[in-house]
Parts: structure tokens; C-alpha cells; sequence
């Protein structure tokens, strides 16, 4: 019975599930079917002739290589910093956004939040090591005005995982923030409303009404974005990066880069990525189940 | 309504997927690709993978027609080129991708990563080509035969390739410190000249290099006693970074970043940045590629500061040793392979050969006839094109029998005095290729070595940090390549 109601929504909304055709194409294509060359990890790679199992040796050789647990800890570092202060950021900013009353003014908010995710990294970190100089970058000028000591950032071991986290900061805010906006729409004007007859002032309309209709979402692009946990951001580090700083930056898709893509060793990397891929998969069903236990709301 | 709606997109979205599909079958119906002539029969047909030459830069397209026709002219070859496009990115990159799925021209030119295909045998030997060939074998440099006695599989007739330190004329002329470093030229009269033209230049440092002080390595390493990559101590051999030498060597550069005269900011300089601050004064001396880069920088400082700013080449610094660094001649580090693979092996050679002769030379090295060069009262007069575009793909000999007319040469004066200086410092280095099994422990050791070099360069660490780094790095694996090392240098 339930089958057959299920059958008949599909084939009353056949337009809407006919679009969903060309993204699970995509999926399948570009996340689906790479699953099935994953098994390149086991083997040794033969160009011409059939490639040679070899077992566990990649995974062995990742475990006796102490770089590889140097750029796995930076990863988690880098990824931890991110989550815990980047991941809010686009919530408050869609929650102030939505304060702004101005129609013309909110556009142009949004518009310039939304500007950075459009540049590429190597444009951005231009604009950073700029803005980072310490003779007369904007951050050590005003720095310098307090008669606070100039701060190399660029290459300070102290400092360079936060000029990550606040340039990621910058350059994702506003785009993150769509979705939030979005779901914030989706509230009934009619809560706000009755909220406003009973004398609820614009704080507690957002910790009564906003904040709790966007739990939902929230919990789900945690949990999803946990999924690219171990994606420290590549582009991001390979353009920012100098001898200086390597050794506390260096995360495992730079590693994989390096020697896998560069030096050809495709086996190696191949086992790296996949160890890469089962954290995000542990990290995703852990955080799902843990949520569902206690909150309620996980992603299915 | 909204239906309807829905319905138009789904269809404007199947018609986009279809279209896409269709275009795709038909580059595969017609082998025909913009810019190449259809097959003839009997012609044979050479696949090449080369940087920036595929069959969407109409300069390749029209460079490998006009190889074509020279090789029937002047071999009797009947060939045509089938240029393979590489993706957009790093070359070394895409070329392996390409590679690893499957796809082996019969021509590749490779820019590191080449080792790995030839170990799975998909390289051919280019020795007995080479003992027969009517050119190439003539042409190739001391290096180049050094290097494929080493590693047979690539080929690459270019002058080395060091960095030399280049200054301003107008205020190299001006510096009283010039003459003594021209003559005697030991890092203390090196850091005499450093101290006197940031004066004359009102620079803010004098010298800087981009992102990675190796480019200034080239000048000073063998004054600190480094003349090889593995250093006979007398109870074996060390590699060099892990020596006392470069220790020496890593004391001196703490001393110019302390007094500013090397660049407080060259970890985070890049090229073009590199490049800006020199051409606008705020550092008198940069390292560059000897030959056409000096070249560039040359033509591009006297468009923005006039004719006196032209370039100036420095020695290399005169201590223990003298010269630009000895030259790695395990293999080359770039150059054209011809795959295994290939049914037309022969061929492939013969098009390298005929590249090596005068007429291939003229064609690689000179351009094409009405564009990049003239014909005038029997000499050639290069073009204003061919100085600001043109490259020699394949072959750049250190002997060139053009009847060049005395107005274009082919280098200007810095250029050609940097490649003769190179020349006249040519020594071999002891360094090997490293085996598979090293890749990632080595990965680890030069990362060691960048960062505790650029702190201690920085002052973020004591000059005494550097036995810490020793340490670890034959810890990381420095210990069994060292014996590695001392097990196979002869």
C-alpha cells in the first residue's frame, strides 16, 4: 500500500523527479563509480599489464612514515579550528542579515559577504600576504598605531593556522550563510507575528522562533559538513604556504599531492585518500547516531 | 502553470545534456581536429604531448605544419603531428594523469615524473638512436651525454640551467665595491657589494629570491665547500645538507637577513613578485635562469627605467670552491622521451634528429620566415615578435651557425655572458636517482630542511638548531639513504 503511494506521488510529480536525473548522474559518476578504482590502493599500479596485488603494503608504508602522522595531526588540528569557528559563523551572520530591515542595504550586505567565495585562492592569498605584511599590511599598521610590535604572520608557526581559519572565514561566510537564510524564509511570518502581540522583543523573536525552526538544518550541515572533516582545504594551503610554516600546515591532501600526483606514487596515495575517506565516513555515522540519540534529528 | 515550468527546464537541461553528447560522438567520428590537416594515405601520423603546444595554440599548429613540410622537403619524410591536448594545471600533473589512464603518445615531452613510466618499461633507450644519429649525437652538451649514460630514456639539448645574480648597470658602475668583487669575488667582498648598493639604490633589501633560497645557493655554495650533492668527509660520504658547510653557508644568510640586506619578506615572495621589486628598486640584486630569463628581466628593466638600467651578471662567489653549483647529472630533469609503445619509434628519432640539423635549428630556434624573422641582404633579422614570443621548443645548442645580422642577436649581451659563465664553471655532481622506496622518506627530510633553514635564516631559531635538525633528519630516514649513498657512489 505505502508502495504504491509512494508510486503514484512519483509519477503525480514526474517533472521534479525527472530533474533529479542529471546530479545523481553526476554522483554516480564522479563519487560512485571512483569507489571501484579505490581498490588501486591494494595494488601496485601497472600502466600496460595488469596491476600487481600487493595487499596492505601502501597502508603499511603510510603507517611507518611519521610525516604522514605529522599531516594527519595538522589535518585534524586545522579541521577541528575550522569546524568549532567557522561552522557558526555563517548561522550568525544569516540571523543578522535577516535583522537588517532596508531591502537595497540587506542586498548590498549579502552581495559583498558573497564576493570572496567567487575568487580563487591564489587571488586571495595575494590579497592576505598584503594584508598580513608586517611592515605595511592593514592588520600591522593598525597594530602599529596601538604600538603593538609587528607581527609577521605569514611565516609565524603561532599564527599561521589562524590566518587559515579567518581567511576561510572570510572567503565562506556569506556564501554558507545562503542556506541558513533560506531556511529562516521558511518561517512562518504568523510566529513572528503573534510573537510581537505577546510583547517578544527582536532577541527573543531569534532565541524563540529563528534559532529553534533552524536547529533541523543546522544539525544536518554539521553532520554533512563533518563529512569533509579531512578536507583541511587544499587550494587554500598549497597558495598560502612557505618553508617557514610547512611543518604546522602541511595536511594530508598536500602530503597526497606531493607524493602521489608529483612523484607518481598513485598506490600510496590511493591508500591515503581511502584512510582519508573512512574517517569522514566513522566521523559522519558516529555524529549522525549521536545526534539521533539525543536530539532527535540526524541526517535520515 | 508552474508544471509547465518545470516541464521547460527539464527539457532545456535534456536538450544542454544531449548536445553535449552529440558534440563528444562527433570528434569521435571525424579524426579531423580544428587546425590539423586530414590524414593522407601513407603518411604517418606521430602523436606528441608537449606543454602549452596543443591543438588549441594555432602557434603549435603552424610550428608542427611547418616541421612537417621542412621533413619532407630536407628528410623525405612523409610525417603529420597529431598534437594531444593536456588539461589546464600543472603539466607534470596532467601529464601523468593522461599517462596513467592509458593514453601513450608516441612523443612526450615530460617535466618531472618520468622516472615512474620508465620503470614500468613504457620509456624507450635512446642510446643506440643517438650512437646513429646524423645530428643530435654532435650537438649534445658534456651534460647532456653525462646524463644518458645515466638515464637513458630523456633527452633534452639545453644550456644548463643555474640561477646568476644579476644587478642594475648604472648602479653597479656607481659601487666601489664592483671592481674587487669582479676580481675576487669571496663572500666577504660579496657582502661588501650587498652593504653598498642597497646605499646606491636606497633599496630596502639587496637581494632577494622567491620563496626559496636555493635560487641563491647556486651563487654561494661552492665557496662554502659544497661542490657536490654528496661530500667525501674523509670517513664517507654526507649529504651536504646535513653538513657542517651548509651550517656555514645557513650563518651567513643569518647574517644578511639580520642586517636587511636579504629580504625580510622572500618567503612569501613569488616570481612575479620577485620580479616587481627589482624592477622598481626596492632590491638591487635577484637570481635568475641564465640565458633568455636574463634576457627578459633585461628587456623589461630598460622598458620601465631606460637604457642605463641594463643588467649586469655577478660571478658566483670564490671561497673553498668556485662556480654555480655542480651540475646533477643522474638525469635530466625535463626533456622528450619517445614511448615504447610506439609503432613508429624511427621515425619519432628522426624527427628529434632533424630538429638538431640547420634547417630543423631554424625552424626551433628562429621562428617562422616573414614573422619572427627576416631575410635582409642575405642575413636574418630577428623580429620584435620573435624577442617577445618566440622559444625553441626542442634544441638550444651552445653552437648556432645562423648568419645572424649583428643588429638581432639572438641573446643580448647579459644573457649570453650569464650562459658563458655558466659554462666555464661546468662540473659534475655525484648525486643519484633515488629509488621508489626513498620518495616519501625524502619528502620528509627536505621538509625538515626547508624549515629549519628558513628559521634559522629568520633568526626563529638559534644557528645552534641546526644539529637538532641533523638529528632528525637522518632520522627520517637520512641514515639509510646515507648508507645508500656510501654503498653505491663510486
Amino acid at each position: 500500500m505505502k508502495r504504491m503511494r509512494t508510486l503514484s506521488k512519483i509519477r503525480e510529480d514526474w517533472v521534479l523527479y525527472c530533474m533529479l536525473i542529471p546530479g545523481i548522474t553526476y554522483f554516480v559518476v564522479f563519487h560512485v563509480i571512483p569507489i571501484i578504482g579505490m581498490k588501486l590502493a591494494f595494488q601496485d599500479y601497472r600502466i600496460i599489464g595488469d596491476n600487481v596485488w600487493v595487499g596492505l603494503k601502501h597502508f603499511k608504508l603510510l603507517m611507518d612514515s611519521s610525516a604522514f602522522f605529522d599531516v594527519l595531526q595538522n589535518t585534524i588540528i586545522i579541521s577541528s579550528m575550522k569546524i568549532i569557528f567557522i561552522f557558526p559563523i555563517p548561522i550568525i551572520l544569516s540571523l543578522l542579515i535577516n535583522e537588517v530591515r532596508s531591502g537595497p542595504f540587506r542586498k548590498y550586505v549579502q552581495a559583498v559577504a558573497y564576493l570572496p567565495h567567487f575568487l580563487s585562492w591564489v587571488v586571495i592569498a595575494g590579497v592576505w600576504i598584503s594584508f598580513l605584511h608586517p611592515l605595511d599590511g592593514g592588520i600591522n599598521v593598525i597594530r602599529d598605531f596601538f604600538n603593538l610590535p609587528s607581527i609577521d604572520f605569514m611565516t609565524s608557526k603561532e599564527h599561521i593556522r589562524w590566518v587559515l581559519v579567518f581567511s576561510e572565514m572570510w572567503r565562506s561566510a556569506g556564501w554558507d550563510s545562503i542556506l541558513y537564510i533560506a531556511a529562516i524564509m521558511k518561517i512562518s511570518p504568523s510566529l513572528y507575528e503573534a510573537a510581537r502581540m505577546d510583547g517578544a522583543s527582536t532577541y527573543q523573536q531569534m532565541k524563540y522562533i529563528t534559532l529553534p525552526s533552524l536547529a533541523s538544518t543546522v544539525v544536518t550541515i554539521f553532520i554533512l559538513n563533518l563529512g569533509f572533516f579531512m578536507n583541511a582545504g587544499f587550494d587554500q594551503v598549497f597558495n598560502l604556504s612557505n618553508d617557514s610554516v610547512n611543518s604546522v600546515i602541511d595536511i594530508l591532501d598536500t602530503y597526497v599531492y606531493r607524493i602521489g600526483i608529483l612523484n607518481g606514487q598513485y598506490a600510496y596515495a590511493t591508500a591515503a585518500s581511502l584512510f582519508k575517506g573512512l574517517v569522514g565516513i566513522v566521523l559522519i555515522l558516529g555524529t549522525h547516531y549521536i545526534s539521533k540519540k539525543y536530539t532527535g534529528n540526524g541526517v535520515w | 502553470m508552474k508544471k509547465l515550468f518545470l516541464a521547460f527546464v527539464m527539457i532545456l537541461m535534456i536538450g544542454v545534456l544531449a548536445a553535449c553528447t552529440n558534440s563528444e560522438k562527433a570528434e569521435k567520428e571525424t579524426p579531423v581536429k580544428e587546425g590539423e590537416t586530414p590524414a593522407e594515405v601513407g603518411k604517418t601520423t606521430i602523436k606528441v604531448v608537449f606543454k602549452d603546444d596543443g591543438p588549441s595554440n594555432p602557434v603549435a599548429v603552424t610550428y608542427y605544419e611547418k616541421l612537417a613540410e621542412g621533413l619532407k622537403k630536407d628528410m623525405d619524410l612523409d610525417v603529420e603531428f597529431e598534437l594531444v591536448e593536456v588539461a589546464q594545471g600543472d603539466y607534470a600533473e596532467k601529464l601523468n594523469l593522461l599517462l596513467y589512464s592509458g593514453e601513450i603518445p608516441d612523443l612526450i615531452y615530460f617535466q618531472g615524473a618520468d622516472q615512474q613510466i620508465a620503470d614500468q618499461g613504457l620509456l624507450e633507450d635512446l642510446t643506440p638512436y643517438i650512437e646513429k644519429s646524423k645530428y643530435i649525437k654532435s650537438t649534445m652538451n658534456p651534460h647532456n651525454e653525462a646524463r644518458m649514460k645515466n638515464y637513458p630514456y630523456l633527452l633534452w639539448i639545453k644550456p644548463l640551467d643555474p640561477r646568476v645574480p644579476v644587478v642594475r648597470k648604472d648602479w653597479f658602475d656607481q659601487a666601489s665595491t664592483s671592481a674587487a668583487l669582479v676580481e675576487n669575488p669571496t663572500v666577504e667582498n660579496y657582502r661588501a657589494f650587498f652593504d653598498e648598493i642597497v646605499k646606491i639604490g636606497k633599496s630596502t633589501s639587496a637581494v632577494t629570491v622567491a620563496g626559496d633560497i636555493r635560487e641563491l645557493d647556486y651563487t654561494f655554495d661552492m665557496a662554502f665547500g659544497i661542490n657536490q650533492t654528496w661530500l667525501d668527509n674523509n670517513n664517507g660520504f654526507e649529504h651536504f645538507k646535513v653538513s657542517s658547510q651548509t651550517k656555514n653557508k645557513l650563518k651567513f644568510y643569518r647574517e644578511l637577513y639580520e642586517d636587511g640586506l636579504l629580504d625580510q619578506q622572500y618567503l612569501t615572495k613569488k616570481h612575479d613578485t620577485k620580479q616587481e621589486v627589482f624592477y622598481k628598486g626596492e632590491t638591487a640584486v635577484i637570481p635568475g635562469t641564465n640565458g633568455k630569463v636574463i634576457d627578459i628581466y633585461n628587456d623589461r628593466m630598460i622598458v620601465l627605467n631606460g637604457e642605463k638600467s641594463e643588467l649586469e651578471v655577478l660571478p658566483p662567489a670564490k671561497g673553498e670552491y668556485q662556480g654555480f653549483g655542480a651540475t646533477d647529472i643522474s638525469k635530466e630533469s625535463r626533456g622528450v622521451a619517445i614511448s615504447s609503445q610506439s609503432k613508429n619509434k624511427e621515425i619519432v628519432f628522426e624527427v628529434l634528429d632533424y630538429l638538431a640539423s640547420p634547417e630543423g635549428q631554424k625552424l626551433d630556434r628562429l621562428g617562422f620566415e616573414g614573422e619572427h624573422y627576416n631575410i635582409v641582404d642575405g642575413k636574418i633579422e630577428l623580429t620584435e615578435k620573435y624577442y617577445g614570443d618566440w622559444y625553441a621548443r626542442y634544441w638550444e645548442p651552445n653552437k648556432t651557425e645562423f648568419d645572424l645580422s649583428p643588429k638581432t642577436p639572438l641573446l643580448g649581451e647579459a644573457a649570453a655572458k650569464s650562459i658563458e659563465m655558466v659554462e666555464s664553471y661546468y662540473s659534475e655532481d655525484n648525486a643519484f636517482v633515488l629509488p621508489e622506496e626513498y620518495i616519501a622518506q625524502w619528502d620528509a627530510m627536505e621538509n625538515l630542511y626547508k624549515e629549519y633553514s628558513a628559521d634559522i635564516i629568520t633568526g626563529k631559531k638559534p644557528l645552534d638548531a641546526f644539529d637538532e635538525y641533523v638529528e632528525k633528519w637522518y632520522a627520517a630516514g637520512g641514515e639509510s639513504l646515507t648508507k645508500y649513498a656510501n654503498d653505491n657512489i663510486k
